[in-house]
């Protein structure tokens, strides 16, 4: 029954690793400030909250991002994608758009961004790496020039706001954004599973030429990956503008990073053909709950980057040694 | 063999520990979180210098909390969620846009958090801080238009070389020159519509295209820019065209190599801010506000101007040296 456990670890391994650093910074903080470890502040409703809302852009962004590199490909892109499309959403809003209208300008300018991205790829037979290098200058091009380089006030959006604000009865225990994330990473973790295309998108991770050797489109599989991914970077604007109340041109600059070191952690390979939606999610959770908690307990600025570091390269190595053990 | 990832977490869980050992705090002091834009500048060290002098003399505790880059707003609002979390006293906050951080300092006045504004202004503050901290952007242009006219005589042509529309504190320095130079019957602005942009590039290049339409008997006698980037991007066009030093120029906020180039007479002037004092006064008011005393709404933190005669002078230097990074 050794094998069981092994399965149950590699499936739990990511909430596991979150649920230790959360209690981390617990200990920490009740070993500093000498609050009880159960009522310490980084398990109150509110942190609970302020986690969701600095969660939610790399989130719904992460999910995209873990197909994308399941099926082997990489997206430099997303942070700009997420900041155009957030410019997109509030330069509609300013308008005058309806809210059903807003959101389909968003994500429909992500499907764009993820079809360009994808077109190249796919026809142009570029690599995704130096391919979304290139997009992610053009799409922020775009962005700062929309938005005329300055961020676009829209903090009178109820509707848009409503999304990342606290929930209004503590029933709810997070804002409704961050119920939509997880139900969009349920529903991605249910395609990439029972679904043919989700077999698909990992035998193309997997080994490209033996999928088309068995009959995988590969080319249409990858850019339907691309496109979901742009769609979710569309979403993931919205959660921006939600946020910050403003369609922010120089806003989730740098975000690619934070998105692929979530999926990263989650346990995906980036060599393709292995990831989870749900470890991604963790991996994005876990990368707040250390700011959180390095800010509730004074950590430095530089300290925080060590600790995400360290868990990061922590993370791969823990992969890499559960790989190798699966192996022998 | 499933165990064998356990050491590494294990050695992760001591990393968190050693982090959390260089910053323990004394619980019975008062907690003042601050905020600023960003941590790389020396401006930003420098302000950090003088919060904790601050901190130091009123018996307070510091936080000092810096987003990640100085642009990234989501940030620096997460920031003052985790502060106001965290249960701080008092949150001094620079916020990196006037409108959308203003939410969050009304999330945090609303929490019995009193927030006090430092460096630049937040839209409509009444009711969301106590008060705000910084140079008074306007006297300070003043100030260089008067440096400018002295070293000119009170005559001769001028240009300004904006920096970039929206931007309020330096509008506000623009028009303080601009209404000082109209007290100098003599000095006529050739040139008041042009901006620097964002980057010493930007800057470098449209003062290019300025010195290249005022030239030969046009050339101005005088220029003045209203920030660093400006300052740097003027400085190398003058020098390209072999002006500098001939042209009297007068720049914004002093860095190790523009004060050098002060020396060597390449500018005439440099007005400074004090964010050694902006830091200071920001936690003093903060502290006088949680001891239930008066505080203003308006603190002005100062600012100097530097010439090559009195950068030597012991209070000019103890405004620059902070910003000089040494």
């Amino acid at each position: 029954m050794k094998w069981d456990s092994a399965k149950i670890l590699r499936a739990f391994g990511p909430f596991g690793a979150f649920a230790l650093v959360w209690a981390c910074f617990g200990v920490l903080e009740s070993w500093l400030q000498g609050t009880p470890f159960v009522k310490a502040a980084i398990f109150s409703g509110e942190a609970v909250v302020n986690i969701i809302q600095n969660t939610a852009v790399v989130g719904v962004a992460a999910i995209g991002m873990t197909l994308i590199i399941v099926a082997a490909g990489i997206d430099l892109s997303v942070g700009s994608a997420i900041s155009f499309c957030s410019v997109v959403a509030a330069k509609v809003i300013a308008a005058g758009g309806a809210p059903h209208f807003v959101i389909m300008a968003a994500l429909g300018t992500g499907l764009a961004c993820g079809l360009l991205n994808g077109l190249l790829i796919v026809f142009a037979r570029l690599i995704p790496f130096i391919t979304t290098l290139g997009t992610l200058l053009v799409l922020r091009g775009l962005s700062l020039g929309l938005a005329d380089s300055q961020p676009i006030n829209v903090q009178e959006a109820a509707w848009l706001r409503w999304w990342l604000l606290p929930p209004a009865s503590g029933f709810a225990l997070l804002p409704p954004g961050g119920w939509l994330m997880l139900s969009l990473a349920a529903l991605t973790v249910l395609v990439l599973h029972y679904t043919v295309f989700g077999r698909h998108v990992f035998a193309v991770g997997s080994n490209e030429s033996t999928a088309r050797l068995c009959g995988v489109a590969v080319d249409r599989v990858k850019l339907e990956v691309y496109a979901i991914a742009g769609v979710l970077s569309g979403a993931a604007g919205l959660m921006l503008c939600s946020f910050q109340g403003q369609g922010d041109p120089t806003g989730a600059e740098g975000y690619e990073l934070d998105v692929i070191a979530a999926v990263v952690i989650g346990g995906a390979s980036l060599s393709g053909g292995v990831g989870s939606v749900f470890g991604s999610m963790i991996g994005a959770l876990i990368m707040t709950v250390i700011r959180t908690g390095c800010t509730l307990n004074g950590v430095s600025l530089g300290a925080t980057k060590v600790v995400t570091g360290t868990i990061i390269v922590a993370a791969v190595l823990a992969d890499r040694i559960r790989q190798r053990s699966a192996r022998s | 063999m499933t165990l064998k990832p356990r050491p590494i977490l294990r050695g992760l869980f001591a990393v968190l520990i050693a982090a959390a050992l260089g910053c323990s705090g004394e619980a019975l002091k008062p907690v003042i979180g601050v905020i600023p834009k960003g941590a790389t500048h020396v401006f930003w060290k420098s302000v950090e210098a003088g919060a904790l002098k601050a901190a130091g003399e009123f018996g307070v505790e510091v936080v000092w909390t810096a987003p990640r880059r100085e642009d990234d707003r989501s940030q620096q609002m997460g920031l003052v969620d985790t502060l106001v979390l965290r249960k701080v006293n008092a949150i001094c906050l620079a916020p990196l846009d006037s409108i959308a951080l203003r939410e969050k300092a009304e999330k945090a006045t609303q929490a019995g958090i009193p927030v006090v504004i430092f460096d630049s202004p937040l839209a409509k503050p009444e009711g969301v801080c106590v008060g705000y901290v910084g140079t008074d952007n306007y006297a300070a242009g003043k100030l260089g238009a008067q440096g400018l006219a002295r070293s000119l005589g009170g005559k001769g042509r001028i240009l300004l070389l904006r920096y970039q529309a929206g931007s309020a504190s330096t509008e506000a320095r623009e028009q303080g020159f601009l209404d000082g130079i109209k007290g100098f019957a003599g000095i006529e602005v050739v040139s008041d519509n042009q901006y620097g942009g964002a980057t010493v590039a930007s800057a470098l290049e449209k003062a290019k295209s300025l010195l290249l339409r005022f030239s030969g008997d046009r050339t101005p006698d005088g220029v003045f820019c209203p920030n660093q980037s400006t300052t740097y991007g003027m400085l190398q066009a003058l020098q390209q065209k072999d002006l500098a030093g001939k042209v009297k120029f007068i720049g914004f906020d002093p860095t190790a190599s523009l004060i050098e180039s002060l020396r060597k007479g390449d500018l005439t002037g440099i007005v400074s801010q004090d964010p050694f004092r902006m830091g200071y006064l920001a936690v003093k008011v903060a502290t006088d506000k949680l001891a239930a005393r008066d505080v203003a709404a308006v603190t002005d933190t100062g600012c100097a101007y530097v010439t090559a005669e009195n950068v030597n002078n012991a209070e000019i230097q103890a405004v620059i040296q902070p910003q000089l990074g040494n």
